[in-house]
């Protein structure tokens, strides 16, 4: 593995005629964890990395890798490795022949495509033309197109599409790894779960801006309302006496016996039913998910603009 | 040499590729006969006076090199319309360089292509103008030699173009657009021109020009050396426009 290098966006912007794509981004992207990259549809994702990649110009700022630009990189395939659209393989080529010819041109050794394919576990499909495959298997020969030059930067697009549950689980252990051994690891994702499960830091964008570049659990915990979620047989009587200390409470209008309290801790209310004698059935800490705080996040901006 | 090799490895593993190959040298050597079967009938009475065998023999480099412009275009359009070029540019950012492994790559095959599909359409259409009786080509005349040379240079350079037109399209289609009116349509329209513009057009159009280089005497102005050197220049400018459009683009 080449040594690691850090990714940086500085003041970056692409405009594309008449829209902005990219809109004066900056940001890092650090060695050893994994980094998650985050926006709806049309935030700039797809753009920001392929200015990364050197396959786009910027109109202005600079995307780099350790500080250069992937044109200026020597062995550039050894410092990066990217998957933007897995499908984007000659459907006749065999598996093999495809990692053949990238390994090639980034003068790596063929010794190093029967392994790769065995790293993504496609051993058995290294003759077949990678139009016959399944989509969770080009996307498996996608990420190993990235990884055949043991690059210390790994870019995936969506690197999850197309995977069963247990490929996304593969795939997830697999960025974890690639991070534990040190590397420099981006991901996008529109599946929120999966990226909550997987990246330790997130890199938001929308409309081409920068909207937060933080750890996963702080983005959350800043964004999140807690609360505490209650049931009891006695939810009127347990609504009152919370009224009474001044808490605000609503009354989940699907379950029966349920209330959402807000303001508080799980202590508290739990004391306040205690002193009320009322039976509680549960008493729940609840924080919103990664996806809730997105889609709240994402709405909010919609309004604004 | 490792981004030539890869080239190669992407070249031999479609079977476009050798389908196309396969194709030059089939309809070139099939043309070329149709054109002796033509001159059978009349041959005793109306056989032109300055016939040119060669030339004869090998009219079926008009449509072959058609083919073999679009085994070099497919090289590059083939990664568009797959996609593929985006891998292709990420491992090789040196865009000149990249152009430089496909267009040699694609001269290789080329080469090889035509070398096969110039030996056999001579060989079959002199044959068949010896088996009807008609005046067929000398192996030993320096103009025959010549002329089969360049005749395997032209096909060569048609493909290279192939790969300019290719990068500079990013498609096929219009690819096989721009071949077949450069080589065909002009040719055949432009000398019709009133003029000054239908004289140099006859003469200095580069596949027309490039045309002249497989025949005995040339055609116009130009000498058949002189013709394929007019087609060399206009293929190694269009390279170099690929090469800047390539370069300046976003992929």
């Amino acid at each position: 593995m080449t040594p690691s290098a850090t990714l940086e966006a500085h003041a970056l912007t692409k405009r594309y005629r008449r829209t902005t794509a990219v809109d004066d981004l900056s940001f890092r992207v650090r060695p050893g964890v994994v980094t998650g990259f985050l926006g709806p549809n049309g935030a700039g994702k797809s753009t920001t990395l392929r200015l990364f990649l050197g396959l786009d110009r910027p109109t202005r700022g600079a995307a780099t890798v350790g500080g250069l630009r992937l044109a200026e990189t020597p062995r550039a395939m050894r410092v990066v490795g990217a998957m933007l659209d897995a499908r984007a393989v000659h459907p006749r080529r065999t598996a093999t022949d495809h990692l053949l010819a990238v390994a090639r041109a980034g003068g790596v050794h063929r010794r190093r495509v029967p392994e790769v394919l065995g790293l993504v576990g496609l051993a058995d499909a290294a003759h077949r033309p990678a139009g016959e495959l399944s989509l969770g298997m080009q996307q498996r020969l996608g990420i190993a197109t990235a990884l055949v030059g043991d690059p210390g930067v790994v870019i995936l697009d969506e690197p999850l599409n197309g995977l069963d549950p247990e490929g996304i689980r593969w795939a997830r252990t697999l960025m974890r790894d690639l991070a534990s051994e040190g590397r420099t690891v981006l991901f996008s994702s529109h599946l929120m779960g999966e990226m909550e499960l997987t990246a330790d830091h997130l890199v938001v964008v929308h409309h081409g801006r920068l909207l937060a570049d933080q750890p996963l659990t702080a983005f959350v915990a800043e964004r999140t309302t807690r609360r505490v979620r209650a049931r009891s047989p006695e939810r009127e009587r347990l609504a009152a006496a919370l009224d009474r200390a001044g808490v605000t409470t609503r009354v989940d209008p699907v379950a029966a016996d349920a209330l959402d309290v807000t303001g508080t801790t799980t202590d508290e209310v739990g004391r306040i039913a205690a002193t009320t004698g009322v039976a509680l059935a549960e008493l729940t800490d609840v924080r919103d998910s990664l996806e809730e705080v997105f889609l709240a996040m994402t709405a909010a901006r919609k309004d604004a603009a | 040499m490792d981004l030539l090799a890869s080239e190669w490895i992407k070249a031999r593993s479609v079977r476009g590729t050798w389908l196309l190959a396969v194709s030059t040298v089939v309809v070139t050597a099939v043309v070329g006969l149709l054109g002796v079967s033509a001159l059978l009938p009349e041959w005793r009475t109306a056989l032109p006076a300055d016939l040119d065998p060669v030339a004869v023999g090998l009219k079926g480099v008009l449509v072959g090199q058609v083919l073999v412009a679009c085994l070099g275009a497919q090289l590059v359009t083939g990664e568009y319309a797959t996609g593929q070029i985006v891998t292709t540019l990420t491992v090789a950012p040196r865009r000149t360089a990249l152009l430089a492994a496909k267009t040699a790559v694609a001269a290789l095959i080329a080469t090889a292509t035509a070398v096969v599909t110039v030996v056999v359409a001579h060989a079959a259409s002199q044959g068949a103008l010896a088996a009807a009786g008609l005046p067929s080509a000398d192996l030993g005349d320096p103009a025959t030699v010549r002329a089969l040379l360049c005749a395997t240079a032209y096909l060569v350079l048609t493909a290279v173009l192939g790969v300019g037109f290719g990068t500079l399209t990013r498609s096929s289609a219009g690819t096989l657009a721009i071949v077949v009116t450069v080589a065909l349509l002009v040719p055949a329209l432009a000398p019709g021109l009133p003029g000054a513009v239908g004289d140099l057009a006859a003469s200095y159009w580069p596949t027309t020009a490039g045309q002249a280089s497989y025949t005995r005497d040339g055609i116009g102005v130009l000498s058949p050396v002189g013709g394929l050197a007019v087609m060399a220049v206009f293929t190694l400018w269009t390279t170099v426009a690929a090469a800047a459009t390539l370069r300046a683009r976003d992929a």
